[in-house]
């Protein structure tokens, strides 16, 4: 009965090649989604990694969340560096949302304002790390050139240097520069920080600060994306379905196509089953030619998408298997055709 | 081994477009050893459901069918599969074969479903389309092979268990006359000792090379028949549908239903004939089972008459045929 399967698959390669193709787009964009969710963890990752910090110290109130707005005095800072087990530490000024003019262009920033050559200060990947004030090093998906200027508030800033992938909330882009020029922007130049970010475990801390790990610092900052990710996870589901409806649509045009063979094949001898097993093999084939067709075609779609995409191996891993599924569901709107065949109507 | 075919009052009931329709009905026949045996008749007389159920594929209503003493219509499950994969083959009118597959691989697909090799089945194709003068297209899809080509394939594909029984449902109906007579002497030769070969077909040239002809509508006697009286009690039938037409029929005194009998026992009025109206002519007429039943109303009399009895005395009614058969 594979012989008969496969010939088919080869007879009708138009019919299965549109469906490969289509599926495959919706399969890709399933990747794409979930890319784009695993997008915004990973770009949180990258950013509260690259700080190199081991432990974030906040106000209570803030409930480990750096996107809030809650402030304590610079001075804490020392008080903390002093703690011990600590063995290296620097103030933040995490500024959300600034919006920075670039030439004619503007684009809303993440600014993050941090004590030179500290913990915080970016490697940079092009030009120069900061070295005082009136300077700024920029993530690349800024837009502006090394060496010009932008503007974020009221402040001139020139740009020394660049990093890259360092973005928070869906791709809004960060900005570096030091802790006093962060003070003015957002303090009018009072000594005030966010958070103070260590190496080492603070065994005391001053009274109405906690400390958190990146962990907790990063899930706090993906709980406020929980509903964009949610939403991108049930779209994902939705193109899983759309793939499986294509497939069966397939599968369906393809089993009526073939009433009287099946009808022929049954007076001939073959069992239902082993023709419901034939139809159920091309489903799975075409899904899984699909999911290749999509893994190949999803590296060329990340730029249909603004936000950070990174596709998680597991959902490469994964495709496959939902592939099978999709193409066994599919296969289902076919059963009917291929058991319900009578092997009279080959007369017919 | 002698082979021998035995059909006795074979009924088939079933029911189409919510009607129900008996294609067969009392059917009986029988056949002998290296017979060409051709069904004659024309569409609709029950050809192919005969066929189908000498095939194995279909139930008869009642009756019975033996085919070398075992009786086709006991058969369930296995023994039915096994019947129809190794006792007989079958010639499909529209050749029915998979459009996908090679005619070798069309020939060796029976033999893959019986459990054959791959490499078994592809000898006993190759060597089959040899015999029915097709190797040189062995490679080829039906859709790039003539009529007469595929019609042989098909027989060779019926020919791969050699059965003792082989069917063929209208084998010439989509040829053009060359290749009617390279399928014909193919058949013919077909049938000899220790195989019978059933033809079904509305062409009476085939009959020329028949052994037995079986025609499934009797032609009525031409002469003509003296006209006859029926007296019928309320409630009684003239004649029910899918019986044999015969007569046409002059309702002299009371009343006469037609009815159309519906597949789940309900019943579709279609008119009542009084006294001078006619009825059931279109029947034997055309050769066809009455298609509506016909019941008297109240206490009746009837007049049945031949077709030709009912020209003379009514001309011009019959061409305007327009009342129930």
């Amino acid at each position: 009965m594979f012989e008969i399967t496969f010939a088919d698959l080869r007879y009708r390669y138009r019919q299965f090649l549109i469906a490969v193709i289509g599926a495959g787009l919706v399969l890709a964009m399933a990747l794409l989604l979930s890319g784009l969710a695993g997008g915004f963890t990973a770009e949180i990752d990258r950013t509260v990694g690259g700080v190199g910090a081991q432990w974030w110290v906040l106000p209570d109130n803030a409930h480990s969340s750096i996107t809030g707005s809650e402030v304590f005095p610079q001075s804490d800072a020392a008080v903390i560096a002093r703690s011990p087990g600590v063995t290296r530490a620097a103030p933040l000024v995490i500024v959300l949302q600034q919006v920075a003019r670039i030439g004619s262009q503007t684009s809303n920033v993440e600014v993050f304002g941090v004590q030179i050559g500290n913990l915080g200060d970016p490697a940079v990947t092009a030009g120069r790390p900061l070295s005082g004030a009136g300077q700024v090093v920029t993530d690349t998906g800024v837009g502006a050139a090394l060496g010009t200027t932008i503007t974020v508030g009221a402040m001139s800033l020139r740009v020394v240097g660049e990093v890259t992938d360092r973005s928070m909330l869906g791709g809004f882009p960060v900005v570096y520069m030091s802790l006093h020029d962060a003070q003015a922007l957002a303090f009018g130049g009072r000594p005030l920080i966010t958070e103070v970010v260590t190496r080492g475990t603070p065994a005391t801390l001053p009274p109405g600060l906690a400390a958190s790990g990146n962990q907790a610092i990063e899930q706090s900052v993906l709980t406020n994306l929980s509903g964009a990710i949610s939403s991108i996870n049930n779209s994902k589901i939705m193109m899983w379905v759309v793939a499986a409806m294509i497939v069966a649509a397939l599968l369906y045009v393809s089993a009526l196509q073939r009433v009287r063979d099946f009808a022929v094949l049954k007076a001939l001898g073959s069992s239902s089953l082993a023709l419901f097993v034939g139809l159920a093999l091309q489903a799975v084939i075409v899904a899984l030619a699909a999911a290749v067709f999509a893994m190949i075609i999803s590296n060329f779609m990340f730029g249909l998408f603004k936000q950070p995409v990174a596709i998680p191996a597991s959902a490469f891993a994964t495709l496959p298997a939902i592939a099978v599924v999709v193409g066994l569901i599919a296969s289902l709107v076919a059963l009917r055709r291929a058991t319900g065949a009578d092997p009279a109507a080959a007369f017919g | 081994m002698p082979v021998s075919l035995s059909i006795k009052s074979l009924t088939v009931e079933f029911t189409s477009g919510g009607y129900k329709i008996r294609p067969l009905n009392g059917f009986s026949c029988d056949g002998d050893d290296g017979q060409l045996m051709v069904l004659l008749g024309p569409s609709g007389c029950g050809k192919t459901t005969l066929l189908s159920c000498l095939a194995g594929l279909l139930t008869p209503t009642s009756g019975s069918i033996h085919f070398n003493d075992e009786e086709i219509t006991g058969l369930r499950g296995r023994a039915l599969a096994t019947y129809r994969r190794h006792t007989v083959g079958v010639v499909f009118q529209a050749f029915n074969l998979i459009p996908s597959l090679s005619a070798r691989s069309n020939v060796m697909v029976p033999l893959r479903l019986a459990g054959a090799s791959r490499k078994a089945a592809r000898e006993r194709a190759t060597t089959l389309l040899a015999q029915v003068g097709l190797s040189e297209r062995a490679n080829y899809r039906p859709g790039q092979l003539s009529g007469g080509q595929q019609q042989r394939a098909a027989i060779a594909r019926a020919l791969v268990h050699d059965p003792p029984l082989v069917l063929a449902d209208e084998p010439t109906a989509h040829l053009d006359y060359v290749q009617v007579e390279g399928v014909l002497r193919l058949l013919r030769d077909l049938a000899r000792p220790g195989r019978m070969v059933v033809v079904a077909t509305h062409d009476e040239r085939i009959t020329q090379l028949a052994d037995k002809v079986v025609e499934l509508t009797p032609h009525l006697p031409a002469e003509q028949r003296e006209p006859r009286e029926v007296t019928l009690g309320e409630g009684q039938f003239v004649f029910r549908q899918g019986d044999p037409s015969d007569l046409v029929y002059v309702v002299q005194s009371g009343e006469v239903e037609i009815l159309r009998e519906m597949g789940d026992g309900a019943e579709e009025h279609v008119t009542v004939i009084g006294p001078g109206g006619y009825f059931g002519e279109l029947g034997p007429m055309l050769n066809l089972p009455r298609s509506a039943s016909a019941r008297a109303l109240s206490a009746t009399v009837l007049t049945g008459c031949s077709v030709q009895e009912f020209r003379s005395q009514r001309p011009g009614h019959l061409g305007q045929a327009a009342a129930q058969s």
